[in-house]
Formats: C-alpha cells, structure tokens, sequence
C-alpha cells in the first residue's frame, strides 16, 4: 500500500506487458455511480488514440505506470459526463472543506494504490491544499524527483480527507451523475453554511442552494448578507425560490421579499402555500423599519385559564423559530393580551399549575413603534421576546432578541 | 408606495455598480500618468492631443472585458487564470505581478514625497504618514466605506481640469488638434514618437485588470446588472480621458508656449506653472498629484495580496483575523512597509522609480493581456457572453497595438 499524488501520474509513462512505451497518462477518471473513490480508469494517450485502461489491468503506477496486458488489448476511451476527472474537475479547482469549515483550492489529489493478486487498487483518499502539493507541482521536471521526494517529506501536508471534500459543480444534471448532493455541508451550522456560500461565486451558491434540503437552505439563507440573499434568490427559479422562503421565519422572509424587485417578490408569493403567504404579505404591509416590520407572526398563544401542562402541550406543537419560545403569552377575552410567562417558570413548576399565577407584567409596544425605541425597550425591561398588539390591545407578533441584535448591528 | 419602490429600485440599481469602473480608470492617471502628459503637453503642445480619442476607446474596451468576466463568473482574474492555465503559469503571473505592482507602490509614493516637496514639507513626515493612511483606510474600512472614500478621491480629479481653466488656453486650436488626423511629419521626429508610445503604455497598467475584476465580484454585480456596469466603466475611462486633456493642454498653453520643455516629472510641471498660471493653478496642480499617488497607493497593496493570494489558493480577505490569513496580511502590510520605505532612502531618485514601474508595467502587460482574451472567449467559462466577432477583431488589434507600443517604449527606454 502506497500513497501516489495526482501530478505524478499525470504524464507518466505508460509501459505495455512487453514493456513497451505505449503512452502517457493524460487524466483519471473515478464513477462514483460504482464507487465513491475508487479510479475506474486511466486515461493514457498512445500515438493511436486515447485509451481507458482500468486499474485492474496495472501492475504499478507511480512515476511509470506498468500495465499487465497488451496495447491491443486497452479499450478506447468514450468521454463521457458521468465520471469525474480528476485533473479538469478537482486540481486547481475550488472546494468546500467540510471539516475546517471553509473553500479552498485543490494543489493536488493524493491516492492510494494497494496491489491485491496480480494488479491494483487505486482510491482517492485526499487533497492537498497546502505547500506541499504547490511544491512538488512546481518543481516537477525541473528538480530530481529523489531530491524532490526528500525535500517534500519536510514539509508538512495540509491535506482534507476525501470523506470530508464537496465537490463544486453548476451543472445540475451532472451533479445528479456525480452524486453531489452537499451532505457535508448540509450537517454544518446553518451560520457556517452561509460564511461558506458567501466566499463562494454566484454560480455555485446557486448550485448549492438548488441542491440542499429545503429546511436546511432556509435557515441557511437567513444567516446570510442580505445583498448576496438577493442575488441568490433572484438566480434560483420560482418554485425551488417560494419553497425555500415558506421554510424561513416569516419575518426574515418578509424582509427578503422586500427586498426583491416587485414582480418577482410576486412571483414567489403566488407559488408558495396560503398559509405562509398570508402571514408574509402582512408582515410585507408594515414599513420596515417599524415594530411590526421586525416582528414574527409565529409566537406561542394560550388561553389564560390553561395550566403548564397545556403550555408545555402547546411547545410541543410549536414549529416557529426557537428564540420565540422564551415567552409563552396568556390571552384573554376578546383575544386581549393578558400576560406573559418565561419559559424558565415553565419548567420549574409542576403541571397543574395555573399560568395566570405564574404571569408576570408584559411588556408590549404598538406595530408603528419605530425600531430604535423598540431596541430601547429591550434595552430597558432586559427583554429577551416583545409582544406587538394592535389598537384593541390583541396580540398581533413578537419580536425576538436576535432580531433587535440584527437590527442594531445593520444600523451602525 | 408602489411607485416610490419601483423608483427606489431603479436608483439602487443604478447605484449598485456605480463604482468600481470609475475608480479603476481614474487610479489610472497616476503619479507616472501625470508626469507623461504633463511632459507630451510641455514639449509638443497641443500637437498631441489627437491620441487622447484613441487612447479612451483601447481603455474602454480592456477594461469592459474585465468587469464582463468579473459579472458573468464571479470570480477573480488571477482564480480564472489558475483555474484555465494551471499552478505554473499562475505562479510565475503572480510573481511578476508581485514585483511590478512593487515597482508601482515605490513610484506613487515617490509621487506623494515630490508633491510635498513643492509645499517644502519633508519626505520623511509626508511618506510614512501617508503609509499609515493607507494601511488604515484598508485594514478598517467595509467594501462600502472604501469606495465611498475612493469615489471622492476620484472626484478630486476636478483640480486638473480646474487648473487647465486657469492656464487659459487657445481652446480652439485644442479642439481642432484632438479632433484632426496628426501630421504625418511629426512621426519622423524620435521624441514625438516615443511620447506617443509613452501616452498609450501609460494607459493600460497590469494591475488594473486584476484589480476592476476583483472590484466587480466584491460589489457582487452580475449578469443582470452588466448593462449599468458597462456604463460605469464608459463613463470613468470618459472622465479619465478629460483630465487627462486637460492636463496636457494646461502645460501647452503655459510651459510649451513659452518654449520651456525640459520639465520631466509633474512635480517640475507644477512648479513651473506657477509663474505662468498663477498661484492656484500651481496649488491645484500639486495638489491633485498628491491626491492621485495617495489613491494609487491606496489601492495597489492591497489589490496585489488579493490577487497573488487567491490565484495561489492562500486564505485572504480582510475579514479573516491575522492568524487565518497570515500570507495575506504580512504581503499587505510589507508591499506598503517596503514600498515607503525605499522611497525614504537618502537621495532615492524618485524620478527613475517612476520609469521603472512603468517598464515592469510594459514587460507584464502582453501577458496579462493575452490571457484576458483566451478567458474572455471560453465558450464554457463566459456562457454566452465570450466576445463577438467584431468586438474581437477590435480588441485583438488594440491588444496587439499596446503590445506593439509597449514593446518599442521598452526599446526606447533602454537605449535612452
């Protein structure tokens, strides 16, 4: 078993059974429809035409490359969409580094080659994005390879195992080939998903965002600059677009859509389901910079005779964002806003308890309170949720303490 | 409502690219622009004027083919360049751009040191200063707060126009020499024809390819918006051509009428209209060469460690902290540190620093330039929007013009 680097196959000499130069290494292939890392073939440029010839069919491969069969025997290589190449689709390229979180660019594909019988097995096990892979690129031909070789063990490797490499690719029907699906990067923190997709070019944050579970790109996508949302949104098309934006918290969507130019904003409202819709054109109707312009529309609403069992039910059932659940709020007659519980009294009382004894004085303010006085009172009370009511005193949203943070930090 | 947001819409589009065009052809006229035109307006009058048109279409249709790549890839010259011709071929461009755009930052602050001569203040208060403006102004500001800073820095360039008003020139022959084919018996004489190559070599600078494109993909523009993007370039090359004319035509009417021609750098020019032109047109003069070394100086740092870094694949961004993006920053901060420094070495010829950037600019460019026409014309990179067939006899005849151009002015240079 031994480690082999992508630029010293490339260009090695290719040697028959007989031991005749036949041709040199021009690419290698892998198909992850049959093997995820497994190299399905080499393809050698012979005086003749390109050949395929597969790893089965190699005795060794390194600086040389020593085949077990005939020249004549070597099939002539198809090109085809569905394998990927190392050289034109990996080295050089940008990629997602899912363990360290960031996008780097490829200096060099290690493999490993095992001999099993008579022949070889050869899978990619990494990539080098350090010194080490520009290195030996750099020097290759110019410096001795032993003295190369030498010089090269000194330095340390900077490499990402391949189990934590996705791959970068715009064409959608070629990433369905390829099987990259971005699982990687899906498993992430929504808030390093989106630094990832920001260092990214248009083209691939599209490809990302077409590609990865809807919930996923969703929370994703509120973490991320508004300007680049715009601009992923607008790249999207309309019905991937609306399934997104149902996903997001109402007020982050209302706020993108505000955003967007008009008539795709109307796009994207007229394709996603009613419910949702609803809630974001009301949240679209309030100037954006007041109380209700910041607020969500999904808070947790009880009647105010309930007991903490039917509070903890309610959470339960709740789908709304998490900052939101810090306050369950008690309602009245005529859907008045009566009071607010924390979610801290929530769980240190026993089931039975009655919420309205356990209510504390809310603090609410009017939809068209501007939001810098909506940050006052964040500010003053030490709030972590706000209840926004209408001219009858219902309640109509909340606003969450991340919001007020967001609020704060755009403003300056 | 529905009217002010479709109205507000349109101005952020507009707004939205506004920028990165108009710095990059205004940065162009430099310490070393300066100092061309004012010396092809001292020594050859008016009689020079006709290169301006010319000169305006080559830069229009360069730099319209950087900010094209920017908007429709998204990325960066020096990452296509990587990504289409390899590591070596990158490595070597990097290495080269590294050490031209060196050249460049020792000539603009050569400018900032000569432009406070004038004003009897010392090289050894203005220069470091000046670093540490520079430093901060990058290091501190967002993407947004710098180009507003840069835009003022390009409206700034009003003062040569101004000071071309106070040299009172003969307008009409002005206008006649910029619109009328040049005699042909001015083309026997040596000097006119290496003015004429100094004209056109200074235009076009390596680092403004590298450094428009990085600009497009960080203001996000995209396909979308190319059109308003397009004009934004048109309109800055526009604008650099005007005060570029009027620097040439303020020291025609007052250094060449009065037959003083051996002025050699725009520090010397603008001494020597003070006598003429009067006392504002020598403080404006000075003042807009300061400005403009300051500007130049602002953006070639910091243009270079973005470019060598990502067509490298090193970690860059001013985001990341010192310890994530170590290459980034000690290139940043020692391109300024050195750049300064060189400047204050005791009777540092400020004058033959100039020239040699301008030599380094002129070995680099054919190759900055070649690769900018096979990208621009990848079918499967620029999807759709490669070059048509005449826009690339165009720009295929104006890039091998200024390889042509810049090739007899490195002649001309080394034998002078």
């Amino acid at each position: 078993m031994s480690l082999v680097a992508l630029s010293e196959l490339l260009g090695a000499t290719v040697r028959d059974a007989t031991g005749t130069v036949r041709g040199r290494v021009r690419e290698i292939a892998v198909a992850p429809q049959d093997h995820p890392t497994r190299v399905a073939y080499l393809i050698v440029r012979t005086p003749d035409g390109e050949r395929a010839l597969p790893p089965g069919a190699l005795q060794s491969a390194g600086a040389s490359v020593r085949a077990t069969t005939d020249a004549s025997q070597w099939d002539r290589y198809a090109p085809s969409d569905g394998v990927l190449l190392l050289k034109r689709d990996l080295l050089d390229q940008q990629i997602i580094d899912v363990h360290g979180r960031k996008v780097v660019r490829v200096n060099d594909v290690e493999l490993e080659s095992t001999p099993v019988n008579s022949h070889l097995l050869l899978n990619v096990v990494s990539v080098d994005v350090g010194a080490r892979g520009a290195i030996r690129r750099l020097s290759k031909g110019i410096v001795p390879s032993f003295t190369l070789r030498a010089l090269l063990e000194r330095i340390p490797p900077r490499v990402i195992p391949w189990e934590y490499v996705d791959l970068l690719e715009t064409d959608p029907s070629r990433r369905v080939k390829l099987k990259i699906a971005y699982e990687g990067l899906a498993k992430l923190h929504p808030a390093d998903i989106a630094d990832i997709v920001e260092d990214l070019p248009p083209a691939e944050r599209e490809a990302v965002f077409e590609t990865i579970d809807e919930e996923v790109a969703a929370e994703a996508l509120e973490e991320i600059d508004p300007d680049i949302q715009v601009s992923i949104v607008e790249s999207l098309d309309k019905d991937r677009a609306a399934d997104i934006v149902e996903e997001m918290d109402p007020d982050a969507a209302a706020d993108l859509l505000g955003e967007l130019p008009e008539d795709r904003s109307g796009e994207i409202l007229k394709e996603m389901e009613p419910a949702e819709r609803r809630e974001v054109t009301q949240l679209l109707e309030f100037g954006e910079h007041t109380a209700a312009g910041r607020m969500t529309t999904e808070f947790i609403a009880v009647d105010e005779t309930s007991v903490v069992d039917d509070a903890i039910e309610a959470l339960r059932r709740f789908e709304g964002s998490r900052e939101a659940v810090a306050t369950i709020y008690l309602i009245g007659a005529g859907n008045k806003l009566t009071g607010s519980v924390p979610l801290v009294k929530i769980a240190t009382s026993s089931s039975a308890a009655q919420l309205s004894d356990l209510s504390e004085p809310y603090v609410a303010c009017a939809a068209d309170t501007p939001q810098d006085e909506v940050a006052a009172l964040f500010d003053k009370y030490n709030l972590i949720t706000l209840a926004v009511v209408d001219e009858h005193g219902r309640l109509s949203g909340i606003i969450t303490a991340d919001d007020v943070i967001a609020m704060l930090r755009h403003s300056h | 409502m529905t009217l002010l947001r479709s109205w507000r819409t349109r101005a952020a589009l507009v707004l939205a690219v506004v920028g990165p065009g108009f710095i990059t052809a205004n940065v162009d006229n430099d310490a070393g622009g300066i100092a061309t035109y004012s010396v092809a307006g001292a020594q050859f009058g008016y009689s020079l004027l006709w290169t301006m048109i010319p000169i305006t279409i080559a830069l229009v249709i360069v730099q319209e083919m950087s900010s094209r790549m920017g908007a429709v890839t998204g990325k960066g010259l020096s990452d296509l360049i990587r990504e289409e011709f390899g590591l070596r071929a990158t490595f070597l461009l990097m290495l080269a751009l590294f050490v031209t755009n060196f050249f460049n930052i020792v000539a603009e602050f050569a400018g900032v040191a000569s432009s406070f001569e004038l004003f009897g203040v010392s090289k050894y208060i203005v220069v470091p200063l000046s670093a540490l403006v520079v430093w901060g102004i990058v290091v501190h500001g967002t993407y947004s707060s710098v180009e507003k800073v840069f835009l003022s820095a390009s409206a700034f360039y009003v003062a040569y126009i101004v000071s071309g008003v106070l040299a009172h020139p003969d307008w009409r022959a002005a206008a006649l020499s910029t619109v009328t084919r040049p005699e042909s018996a001015g083309f026997r004489n040596y000097g006119y024809v290496s003015m004429v190559i100094g004209l056109a070599g200074t235009t076009i600078a390596p680092w403004m390819q590298f450094y428009l494109q990085a600009s497009i993909v960080e203001k996000g523009v995209t396909v979308r918006q190319y059109r308003a993007s397009r004009l934004d370039v048109i309109v800055g090359c526009l604008f650099a051509a005007v005060v570029a004319w009027f620097i040439v035509v303020a020291c025609a009417a007052t250094l060449h009428s009065i037959g003083k021609y051996d002025i050699e750098s725009g520090a010397d020019a603008a001494q020597a209209l003070r006598p003429l032109a009067g006392e504002y047109a020598y403080l404006l003069f000075a003042a807009g060469l300061f400005n403009a070394s300051l500007f130049a100086a602002s953006i070639l740092p910091i243009s270079t460690a973005y470019a060598v870094c990502e067509g490298l694949g090193l970690e860059s961004g001013l985001d990341k902290r010192f310890d994530e993006a170590p290459a980034f920053y000690w290139l940043y901060t020692g391109l300024i540190v050195f750049g300064a420094g060189v400047v204050l070495v005791p009777r540092f010829p400020l004058l033959r620093a100039m020239v040699a950037s301008q030599v380094a600019n002129g070995v680099l460019l054919p190759f900055v330039l070649v690769f900018v026409l096979l990208l621009i014309n990848d079918r499967e990179l620029m999807n759709g929007h490669t070059n048509t067939r005449w826009y690339n006899i165009v720009s295929w005849f104006t890039v091998g013009t200024m390889i042509a151009l810049t090739i007899a002015m490195l002649i001309a240079q080394t034998r002078g």
